[in-house]
């Protein structure tokens, strides 16, 4: 009788987690059918720094999107972006890769244009700004000043 | 005699093509070259020396750089969301004071010209836009990456960017209005700039 009363305990317990596993997934899964919606337009950059997929797209600080992926096109960073239909960027809107603080992690970061001609579906971002290099700025104008 | 009128068609038709196909390789950076030398040629040319002589040589400068950038598309692209809520003559005014404010922070630095090296380092044109990349050797030594973005306006190619070691130049002035804008107002960034470009 009390190896069965443990054997039950043990098992509900399973389940229990399993039930949790289960809800998390779900959970997280939801976040990632959510980015499946809107539209995708894509930007070249010389160096994409480390940019990762899945990175968030910014517009005023607010997360609207995400970097469905990343490839090489002519020895370029080919970055496509994901934005919701409601999100509208204009022809002269300019994406930049920066860094979350000075060492985070890296995002896209797109500044409005003032252009009345947006950028359609599966069209390119034009302006794009390559994540600067602190470290080599830094050297170039501190070591110049001698 | 076929053949002649043949050959006499086929070289007229290359000639036609020759000239009227836009953006043939070198062409934006020749552009670039055209006004770059002529600026520099305004800072070495003796009889514009000294100090008497800085009205003059600004004016030239200035007129140099008039015929290569594109104020309005810049002033447009800078102020981005605010440009199109502007009356007509609120967009004139605005262009001349972005203009004139480029020139007050800019034109120390031109005339502070020492003999630096400028090298073209290539181009990339593409349905009517273009990126000049040009690279500065300063007397230290150091490499500074400018790239100019242009956009093929009639049958120039005008400057509508330029970006320093990556930094845009519309970029920087765009964040910098929308935020005196979103603090403040539109006509408070126009006094701000009138008492930067006209301190009297």
């Amino acid at each position: 009788m009390r190896k069965f009363d443990l054997e039950l305990t043990v098992g509900l317990f399973i389940i229990a987690g399993l039930i949790c596993l289960g809800y998390l997934s779900v959970k997280l899964g939801k976040l990632e059918i959510v980015g499946e919606r809107g539209y995708e337009v894509y930007a070249l950059f010389s160096n994409s720094g480390g940019l990762k997929i899945g990175a968030p797209v910014v517009i005023a600080g607010v997360d609207v999107g995400r970097v469905k992926n990343i490839s090489l096109d002519h020895y370029q960073a080919r970055v496509v972006l994901n934005l919701p239909w409601s999100v509208k960027i204009q022809e002269d809107a300019i994406a930049s890769v920066k860094t979350k603080g000075l060492v985070g992690e890296k995002y896209i970061e797109i500044s409005p244009g003032g252009s009345e001609n947006n950028i359609q579906p599966g069209a390119r971002i034009r302006e794009t700004q390559s994540p600067v290099d602190l470290e080599e700025l830094i050297s170039k104008f501190v070591f110049g000043k001698i | 005699m076929n053949l002649t009128y043949f050959r006499r068609g086929l070289v007229l038709l290359l000639l036609v093509f020759g000239i009227a196909l836009p953006g043939w390789a070198g062409e934006p950076t020749d552009e670039i070259k055209q006004t770059t030398d002529k600026i520099l040629s305004i800072l070495t040319n003796p009889s514009l020396k000294g100090s008497s002589k800085t009205a003059e040589r600004e004016k030239l400068i200035r007129q140099a750089i008039d015929e290569r950038f594109d104020w309005e598309e810049m002033a447009r692209r800078s102020l981005a969301r605010y440009w199109d809520q502007r009356t007509d003559e609120e967009k004139k005014e605005f262009v001349r004071l972005y203009s004139d404010l480029l020139e007050r922070t800019y034109m120390d630095k031109v005339e502070g010209y020492s003999g630096e090296k400028v090298t073209y380092e290539g181009e990339s044109v593409d349905n009517g836009y273009a990126v000049v990349r040009v690279k500065i050797v300063t007397k230290k030594n150091t490499d500074i990456r400018v790239h100019y973005r242009l956009k093929r306006i009639e049958n120039k190619w005008l400057v509508y960017d330029v970006s320093i070691e990556g930094v845009s130049l519309v970029n920087n002035y765009r964040t910098q209005f929308n935020s005196i804008i979103l603090k403040s107002s539109y006509e408070n960034l126009v006094k701000r700039l009138r008492e930067r470009v006209e301190p009297e």
